[in-house]
C-alpha cells in the first residue's frame, strides 16, 4: 500500500497491522511521532490524518490508506515555522521535548476545529495528552495564544500569565 | 453531600548540589578564528534547560550576544567530566564551571586586544562583541578581530578551562551527625499555599489553586524558572493526591502498568499556579543563582493535606490522598473516631500506622510520658 | 546585564518543536538487533537452574547474556562515597524483587527477542518476601538481604543515620505539650514520556559507542567502565539530550547490558523499554516512614524534635544511604529546633529497588515536618503562619548537623505568600526579617544553638 505523509508519497512493506507508528519511525525514517507507550495512552504518537489527531500507535497503518497524514516534520521547517510552533517556542511550552510533537498536532487539530484560547476547551481536547515536565500551564498559554492568531517575537519569551518576579539582588 | 473548601500552607527549604559535595562539574572553551565561541560541557539537559543556562552564562560572561555561543554537551569524547543533572545542580554547578572558563576566554581576549590596542588590559572591557576601552568607547575592537589577530598573528588558540568542585565535606561524628563545612552549594527556600475543594460524597479532592513563592537567587532564564514550578507543581500534585507505584503499600500486589491505571497528572488536573518569584542571591553561584528544579515538587503535598484538613476536619498522612482515605476517614469521624489519643501533655496521632502497631517488637518509637 | 536574566528562548527550542531533536530511540543505525530481557516473576526466590541454550539456539538470534557474561558482576555506583556494592547487573542465584533482570537476548526483531526470552528455561524456588518496613525488624521477619534487613554501612559501621543534639529530654521535660503524628509518602513513578532507552555500537577500533538517555553521562559511563573492567577511553558515551529524567535515568540500568550484548554479537544492539516495563520494573521514588514527636510550648516554640525515620530501599542499597542522610541534615525542614534525636533506617523489601527522584531525601521531610507543622498549630490554636514565622531559621540559627545559616529566606517567602493570600500579619511579624535573633525572637532555649555566620 501507499501512503502520503507531509505530502510525499511512499510504498509500504510492512504488514498491513503494523502500527503506523512502527511504519513511520522504523520503515519510513519518520521519527517525529514518538513512542511514548504503545498503549494509546500518553499521545506522544499522535499525527494527523486528514486534519484530524489520531493516536499512530493503536492505528493499523492499512487504516491510513489514502489518507493525508500530517507528522510534525509536515507542520514546519526551521526556516518556515508554523504559527503553533512559534507559540510553542515564544511561550515556552516544550521542557525536554517529547511530548511537543503530539501536543502540538493535537492543538493544530483543535484549533482547526474552530477551537478557541478557552483554557477548560484546550484542557478537556488536549487532556489525554500526558506531559511531565511543564505541568501544562505553558502548553495551554501557547495553544490558546495560537488559536488567538497572536504574532510570535522568537527573541523572548513571554512571561507567565501567573508570574510575579520580585527582584531582590542588586545587578 | 457537600463540597468544602480548605487553604494550608508549607514553608520549606531544599539545598543545591549533592548532599555533602565532592561533586565536580567541568567546561572548556575555545574561540573560533572570527571571534565565535564554542563551549563544551558534559552536563545532560533532562528538559530543565541546562544547555541554555550555560550558554546564557558564558555570552554574558565574555560579553558577546547570545547567538555567538554554541554549545555542545553531545558526547563524552569532546565535553569534559560533570557529576550529572541531578540534585539540583546543574545552574549552580555546572554553570560555575562554564563560568570560570568564560572568564578565562575572556581574560586572554583582553590580553590580545591590549597587545593589539597597546593598553593595558585592565583598562578594557568587553561589551556585546567588541573589546573597549573604559571610558574611552571610540577606542575599540572587534572580539572577532582579536580573534583574527591571536589565529593569524599571534598564533595562539584562546581557550578557557573551568572546574566547580565543593570538597567533600565529611562527617565528623557519627554519633550527632556534625560535619564541619556546609554540605551544600547553597540553600534554596519556598512557601507555597494550596486551595482545594474537597467532595465529602466521592472523596475527591481537587486542587484549585496554588500560590508559591520561590527564592532562586537569581533567575538567569526567569521563565525557565516558571517552568520548573509549574512542572514541579503539577509533579507534587501527583505525589499529593494522584500517585502510587503501590496500591496497597506495603503489599507489593496490583501495581499500575499504563498511563490510566498510573495516575499520573493530567491537564485536566490543573490548578491555577501563581508564581512570586524573589532573588536573595546566593554568596558564591553564578551572578548569585541557586537551584530550583528539585524543591518545586516538595510543597505541594504538606500544603495540600493541611488544606484538606482545613476542608473537612480531618488528618490524612498517608499519600496520595486519594478519595478512598478521604471518605474512610470521614466516616470515621462521623462514628466519633479519628480523633489523637491524649495521654498527660502528649497528642498521639496515627497509632495504627506507627511501627509499635505493626512490627513484633523488632522496632519501637518511644516518647517520654 | 544583557543576557543574564533575559527570558531567552530554549538553546534547542526550534529543533524540539520542529521534531528534529535526536533521543536515542532516533537513532538509525543500520544493522541494530533488538534486546529483551528475562524479568523475575517472583518476588523473592532462589534461582535453581536456568538453561539458556534454548534461545541461543533460536534462528535470529545473535547473543544471550547472564550474570556470566559479566566481567564485574557487582559494583557499587557510590562507592567512592562508602556504600558497598550488594546489587548484581544481572541476577546470580536468587531474586530479589518482581522485574529483576536475569538475561537478556540480542535478536534481528523484538518479536524474535521476545521469544527467544520465553524459550530460556528457568526454575525457582520461591521465598517468603519482606515488605513492610515496619516488620523487618523483628526476628521472625525473612531475612532478604545478605546483610540482613537494613544498612549498616554508616560511619564508624552504624546501622543507621543519627542526629543528635541539644538534650531532648529537657525539650520533653519543659514542653506544654507533645505532638506525635505518623507520615507515609508512596513510592511514585518518575514516568518521564521517553522510556529508558539504549543503543550500543561496536566500533572497528573496539571501543564502544552508546547512545543513552542518562542523566549523568560521565557517571554512567564509569559504571559501565567498572563493570566491564576497562578504561574510560574504550568508550563513547553519546547523549545529553533526555526525554525527562526526575531522577529515574541516573541508575544506568541499561546501558552495560547493551554494552555486553553488542560485544557478544559484534552487532549494534537497541533496548527499547516498554512503558510497562517503565511502570512495574523501573526504580521509583522511595516510599517513606517517619514518626515525629515534637516538644512544643503552649505559644508555639518547637523546643525538640525526635523523629525515627524507615527508609523503604527496595531490594538493593543503589543511592539509598545517601538519601537517608541527605533527609537527616534536613530533618528540621525551615525551622530551628535546639533539641533533637533523631534516628534513620535504609530498610531492605523486595520491590523494585528505590532510587532518586525529584528532591530525593527531603521530599518526604518536608511532607512530615510541613504537615506537622500545621497539626501542632491547629491542636495549640496558634496561627499557622505565625508558628511558622516565629521557629524560622534566622542568620545565625544552626542547622541539625551545626552548619549556621549564613542568609535563609523562609521569612521572607512566609511574609510573600502571606500578603498573597490576604492574610495581614500582626505588625511584629509583618516587619520580621532574617537577622540574628533578639528580643522576643530569641527566647533562652534558643540562645545555645546560635552560631557564627562569619565562620561559613
Amino acid at each position: 500500500m501507499n501512503l502520503t505523509v507531509n505530502g510525499v508519497t511512499h510504498e509500504v512493506e510492512s504488514s498491513l497491522l503494523t502500527p503506523l507508528l512502527d511504519v513511520l519511525r522504523e520503515e519510513l525514517g519518520i521519527t517525529g511521532p514518538k513512542a511514548g507507550c504503545h498503549q494509546g495512552g500518553c499521545g506522544a504518537c499522535t499525527v494527523l490524518v486528514d486534519g484530524e489527531p489520531r493516536r499512530s500507535c493503536l492505528l493499523p497503518v492499512a487504516y491510513a490508506d489514502g489518507g493525508e497524514i500530517t507528522t510534525v516534520e509536515g507542520l514546519g521547517s526551521p526556516e518556515d515555522l508554523s504559527p503553533i510552533q512559534e507559540a510553542f517556542i515564544h511561550h515556552y511550552a516544550a521542557q525536554c521535548g517529547f511530548c511537543t510533537s503530539g501536543m502540538m498536532l493535537a492543538g493544530q487539530g483543535y484549533i482547526a476545529r474552530g477551537g478557541t484560547d478557552n483554557a477548560a476547551a484546550i484542557q478537556e481536547a488536549l487532556g489525554g495528552h500526558v506531559c511531565r515536565c511543564t505541568g501544562y500551564a505553558k502548553i495551554v498559554e501557547a495553544v490558546a495564544a495560537a488559536a488567538r492568531g497572536d504574532s510570535f517575537d522568537l527573541t523572548e519569551t513571554a512571561v507567565g500569565k501567573y508570574t510575579k518576579m520580585t527582584t531582590g539582588g542588586a545587578e | 453531600m457537600a463540597k468544602h473548601k480548605g487553604r494550608g500552607i508549607a514553608a520549606i527549604e531544599y539545598p543545591t548540589g549533592m548532599n555533602q559535595n565532592g561533586d565536580p562539574s567541568q567546561a572548556w572553551i575555545k574561540v573560533k578564528p572570527d571571534g565565535r565561541i564554542d563551549v563544551f560541557a558534559g552536563t545532560a539537559d533532562i528538559g530543565n534547560g541546562s544547555k541554555t543556562i550555560q550558554t546564557q552564562i558564558v555570552a554574558e560572561t565574555i560579553g558577546v550576544p547570545y547567538d555567538w555561543v554554541t554549545y555542545d554537551n553531545s558526547n563524552t569524547d569532546s565535553s569534559p567530566m560533570c557529576t550529572g543533572t541531578f540534585a539540583s545542580r546543574a545552574t549552580f554547578v555546572a554553570g560555575n564551571a562554564a563560568l570560570k572558563a568564560a572568564q578565562q576566554v575572556k581574560q586572554k581576549l583582553l590580553e590580545i586586544a591590549g597587545k593589539e590596542l597597546e593598553i593595558d588590559p585592565a583598562d578594557l572591557e568587553i561589551v556585546d562583541g567588541e573589546v573597549v576601552a573604559k571610558g574611552a568607547p571610540q577606542t575599540k575592537m572587534s572580539v572577532a578581530d582579536v580573534a583574527g589577530a591571536a589565529t593569524f598573528g599571534h598564533g595562539e588558540l584562546i581557550t578557557g578551562t573551568g572546574a566547580q568542585l565543593k570538597p567533600y565535606s565529611a562527617i565528623i561524628d557519627s554519633e550527632t551527625g556534625r560535619v564541619d563545612t556546609p554540605p551544600h552549594s547553597a540553600i534554596s527556600y519556598a512557601t507555597c499555599a494550596a486551595e482545594v475543594e474537597v467532595d465529602d460524597e466521592t472523596g475527591e479532592v481537587r486542587v484549585l489553586r496554588l500560590q508559591q513563592c520561590f527564592d532562586v537567587g537569581r533567575a538567569i532564564n526567569p521563565t525557565q524558572v516558571e517552568g520548573q514550578i509549574e512542572g514541579g507543581a503539577m509533579m507534587g500534585l501527583g505525589l499529593g493526591v494522584l500517585e502510587d507505584c503501590y496500591p496497597y503499600y506495603p503489599d507489593v500486589e496490583h501495581r499500575g502498568g499504563a498511563f490510566g491505571s498510573y495516575l499520573a497528572p493530567s491537564m485536566e488536573d490543573m490548578p491555577q499556579i501563581d508564581t512570586i518569584l524573589i532573588e536573595n542571591p546566593s554568596a558564591d553561584g553564578p551572578y548569585g543563582a541557586k537551584g530550583i528544579g528539585e524543591m518545586a515538587n516538595n510543597p505541594q503535598p504538606p500544603a495540600i493535606a493541611a488544606a484538606v484538613h482545613d476542608a473537612i476536619g480531618v488528618w490524612i498522612t498517608e499519600l496520595p490522598i486519594t478519595p478512598e482515605r478521604v471518605l474512610r476517614a470521614l466516616g470515621a469521624k462521623a462514628a466519633g473516631g479519628g480523633e489523637p489519643r491524649r495521654e498527660g501533655k502528649k497528642i498521639v496521632f496515627d497509632e495504627e500506622l506507627s511501627v509499635n502497631a505493626v512490627s513484633n517488637g523488632g522496632m519501637r518509637f518511644e516518647v517520654p510520658a | 546585564m544583557k543576557v543574564v536574566g533575559a527570558r531567552i528562548p530554549r538553546y534547542d527550542g526550534v529543533a524540539h518543536v520542529t521534531g528534529r531533536t535526536t533521543y536515542v530511540d532516533d537513532v538509525r543505525i543500520p544493522g541494530t538487533l533488538w534486546v529483551k530481557a528475562l524479568r523475575s516473576p517472583h518476588h523473592h526466590a532462589g534461582i535453581e537452574k536456568m538453561d539458556t541454550r534454548p534461545a541461543e539456539d533460536m534462528a535470529g538470534v545473535h547473543a544471550v547474556i547472564t550474570h556470566a557474561d559479566v566481567p564485574l558482576l557487582e559494583y557499587g555506583h557510590l562507592s567512592a562515597l562508602g556504600i558497598p556494592a550488594d546489587e548484581p547487573l544481572l541476577a546470580l542465584d536468587e531474586v530479589r524483587y518482581k522485574g529483576q533482570p536475569i538475561a537478556l537476548v540480542a535478536a534481528k526483531d523484538e518479536e524474535t527477542a521476545a521469544e527467544a526470552v520465553s524459550k530460556i528455561a528457568i526454575e525457582f524456588e520461591e521465598r517468603p518476601a519482606l515488605t513492610d518496613v515496619r516488620q523487618a525488624f523483628d526476628t521472625d521477619a525473612p531475612k532478604i538481604h545478605r546483610e540482613g534487613n537494613w544498612y549498616t554501612h554508616f560511619e564508624d559501621e552504624m546501622d543507621h543515620r543519627q542526629i543528635r543534639k541539644g538534650d531532648i529530654d529537657w525539650a520533653f521535660e519543659h514542653a506544654d505539650t507533645i505532638v506525635q503524628g505518623v507520615y507515609r509518602p508512596a513510592a511514585i513513578e518518575h514516568a518521564p514520556l521517553e522510556t529508558q532507552t539504549c543503543q550500543v555500537v561496536p566500533e572497528p577500533s573496539g571501543r564502544l559507542t552508546i547512545y543513552s538517555c542518562t542523566q549523568a553521562l560521565y557517571f554512567s559511563m564509569g559504571v559501565v567502565a567498572a563493570h566491564l573492567q576497562v578504561p574510560l577511553n574504550k568508550l563513547k558515551f553519546v547523549g545529553g539530550t533526555t526525554g525527562g529524567g526526575f531522577g529515574g535515568k541516573v541508575d544506568t540500568a541499561t546501558e552495560t547490558m547493551c554494552a555486553l550484548l553488542a560485544q557478544k554479537s559484534g552487532r549494534p544492539v537497541k533496548w527499547r523499554w516498554t512503558r510497562e516495563e517503565e511502570f512495574l520494573c523501573s526504580s521509583t521514588r522511595a516510599p517513606w516512614h517517619m514518626e515525629i514527636a515534637d516538644a512544643v510550648t503552649a505559644d508555639g516554640w518547637i523546643l525538640g524534635r525526635k523523629m525515627l525515620t524507615l527508609h523503604d530501599a527496595g531490594a538493593y542499597s543503589r543511592f539509598s544511604p545517601y538519601g537517608l542522610t541527605k533527609h537527616s541534615f534536613h530533618h528540621t525542614g525551615a525551622y530551628t529546633i535546639p533539641n533533637l534525636e533523631f534516628d534513620g533506617y535504609v530498610v531492605y523489601t523486595n520491590r523494585v529497588p528505590t532510587t532518586a527522584m525529584r528532591g530525593f531525601g527531603v521530599t518526604s521531610v518536608s511532607f512530615a515536618a510541613e504537615t506537622h507543622m500545621s497539626r501542632i498549630a491547629d491542636v495549640l490554636g496558634v496561627d499557622p503562619i505565625e508558628i511558622r514565622l516565629k521557629n524560622a531559621n534566622r542568620i545565625g540559627d544552626t542547622s541539625p548537623n551545626g552548619i549556621v545559616y549564613t542568609d535563609p529566606s523562609t521569612v521572607s517567602t512566609i511574609q510573600t505568600i502571606a500578603e498573597a493570600i490576604g492574610n495581614e500579619l500582626k505588625a511584629e511579624y509583618r516587619t520580621m526579617t532574617n537577622e540574628p535573633r533578639s528580643g522576643e525572637w530569641l527566647p533562652e532555649h534558643l540562645v545555645a544553638q546560635l552560631g557564627n555566620p562569619e565562620e561559613h
